[in-house]
């Protein structure tokens, strides 16, 4: 019987000189999920894909990936992976349809099969109107679609998706991350970093938080939310469109950590730990300077708040009011 | 279809500029046919040993399809350029590949371009100069030999130049200043016995003048008892670069 875990990774780290890129991460993902792997610029990400790859060697600890030991055992890996990487990566003297099927040749799918594989993924990734093009002269927005598409050309158990949606409109996006939840219904496992959080809820079953090489949580996307979103976000609207004064004497409450005001809808949005505090002294400041209220609720925690409270050291957590 | 097949019609394919190859294959002959029968009726035949006299332009134009062969070795380092360029090093080799097989399709590729390109301004040259060449077979192994362990040579040594050099601009200029010195310093142009002291023993360490040596040798039947002597210098020099150049290759770090 297969293992239920696709990836076990156990104190795997990663050194360069002194410095840790990966500190000794242990982390289990199932079979037939998304798993999200969230984390600062830096945080060790990237690296933590390429051992998974096995592009580069661990320098200590152990993993297995699809059933396969990581040291010795890299290639079967390889044949059961498929990897999106963070940067560009294209051949640059094809057309997109024959880079395609070149890429699917060289992973040996017979050409009948690479054929209807390229209409469908052509299809579904809106490619038709840049399919004969040179590689060379698609935008980064095509390209990204290209270097996604391809890797559904071939069989996999596991997708590597290193930020796979940088460049791409927010149409293709959910267009692609749609197409991602298919195929995981239909079995396959999907290991995916990004830095857009909206997209890690609405892809992921679990998330794995990384923060200078270690994990710092791994929980799913609500408990995440619901353990780590301290802070809170008070919205609230002024029937006379803004104020000077009432931000300025906002802004300055300890209770406060960020006010932003919507320039378009006049909306302010007040994240703050202690809304029981914020809400009564909006009113306060608000009768003060004359003005009135014509809206105000307690906006719902965002995987935002939770990922920015598990990231950010104590010293550094109060963000500069604005 | 064998994993090699499919990475040598990839780097055949993706890495390789039609355009270029052209030109590659316009190069030799350019000097076959325009310098060649201009320098011809000035200089006079050469003696290439075991009694062997050819006209200069025959001359040259046996040196002019062993400049494929370089040509062909530069092809090696831009294809692994382009690769490492454009990320798909990283990806082939995060695919079901090794690294081994990756930089032996690159070598196989390069195999074919320096022999396929040779043998093509071979046949586009020799029958123009009109000349009745009855090559013996055991011409045919010295041809396939000077071919094949000059391409090795100067496959490996691109690659080892794609690897150490940190920009496609800068390996462009040194490889293409490096080949010039191996092409200038060879047999290829001239017989080295006529060359100044200094010059000859430049040319003695140079691999395409064994390349060139072990061509003429092959074509025009003029086997010397110096032959396996420059066959096996040339077989240790393509070894060593083609060792230096995958143990380079080994430490890209990705």
């Amino acid at each position: 019987m297969a293992s239920q875990s696709i990836i076990e990774a156990d104190n795997l780290s990663k050194r360069f000189g002194d410095k840790a890129a990966v500190d000794e991460v242990t982390f289990e993902m199932r079979r037939g999920e998304v798993f999200g792997f969230l984390g600062p610029n830096g945080a060790g990400k990237t690296t933590t894909i390429k051992m998974l790859t096995t592009l580069l060697p661990p320098t200590s600890g152990s993993a297995r990936v699809v059933g396969h030991d990581l040291r010795t055992e890299g290639k079967k890996i390889r044949e059961r992976i498929g990897v999106v990487q963070q940067q560009d990566s294209f051949d640059q003297g094809l057309s997109v349809e024959t880079s395609m099927d070149i890429y699917g040749l060289i992973w040996d799918v017979p050409k009948r099969d690479r054929r209807t594989r390229i209409d469908e993924v052509v299809k579904r990734f809106g490619m038709k109107d840049f399919l004969k093009m040179p590689t060379i002269d698609l935008s980064s927005g095509q390209r990204r679609r290209l270097q996604v598409a391809r890797e559904f050309l071939h069989d996999m158990d596991l997708l590597f998706l290193d930020e796979p949606t940088v460049g791409l409109d927010p149409l293709v996006r959910r267009g692609i991350l749609d197409y991602f939840k298919e195929k995981v219904k239909e079995g396959l496992s999907i290991f995916f970093t990004t830095h857009i959080l909206e997209e890690a809820e609405y892809l992921c079953d679990r998330i794995a938080v990384i923060n200078q090489g270690k994990i710092v949580q791994v929980d799913t996307p609500e408990n995440l939310k619901r353990r780590f979103g301290r802070a809170k976000a008070v919205e609230f609207k002024l029937l006379e469109g803004t104020s000077k004064e009432l931000s300025e004497r906002l802004s300055s409450s300890d209770e406060v950590s960020k006010l932003i005001q919507d320039e378009v809808s006049g909306t302010y949005r007040v994240t703050t730990s202690r809304p029981e505090i914020v809400i009564p002294e909006i009113y306060r400041l608000a009768e003060k300077y004359g003005l009135s209220v014509s809206s105000i609720y307690i906006a719902e925690t965002t995987l935002e708040d939770a990922f920015i409270n598990l990231v950010t050291v104590d010293d550094v957590r109060r963000p500069v009011n604005s | 279809m064998n994993v090699y097949a499919r990475l040598v019609y990839r780097n055949l394919r993706a890495n390789l500029d039609k355009l270029s190859l052209f030109f590659e294959l316009f190069f030799p002959l350019f000097f076959v046919f325009v310098q060649g029968s201009g320098l011809g009726g000035i200089i006079p035949p050469l003696d290439i040993g075991n009694g062997r006299i050819v006209p200069y332009q025959l001359f040259l134009a046996a040196g002019a399809v062993t400049l494929t062969v370089i040509n062909a070795g530069t092809n090696a380092g831009t294809q692994l350029w382009f690769d490492r360029k454009n990320g798909m090093f990283e990806q082939i080799l995060m695919g079901p590949f090794t690294r081994a097989q990756y930089i032996l399709s690159i070598i196989l590729a390069t195999l074919i371009i320096g022999i396929g390109g040779s043998l093509l301004v071979f046949l586009l040259a020799f029958p123009v100069l009109g000349t009745g060449l009855h090559i013996t077979f055991q011409g045919q192994l010295l041809i396939g030999l000077a071919l094949f362990l000059g391409t090795l040579f100067f496959g490996g040594l691109a690659i080892a130049l794609s690897v150490a050099l940190k920009s496609s601009e800068t390996f462009q200029v040194v490889s293409t200043f490096v080949f010039f010195v191996f092409l200038f310093t060879s047999t290829v142009f001239y017989p080295a016995g006529n060359a100044p002291p200094i010059l000859q023993a430049v040319s003695y360490l140079n691999p395409l003048t064994y390349a060139t040596d072990l061509f003429r040798a092959g074509i025009f039947d003029a086997f010397t008892s110096l032959i396996p002597i420059e066959a096996g210098i040339l077989a240790l020099e393509g070894a060593a670069v083609f060792t230096t150049a995958v143990v380079a290759f080994r430490r890209i770090r990705v």
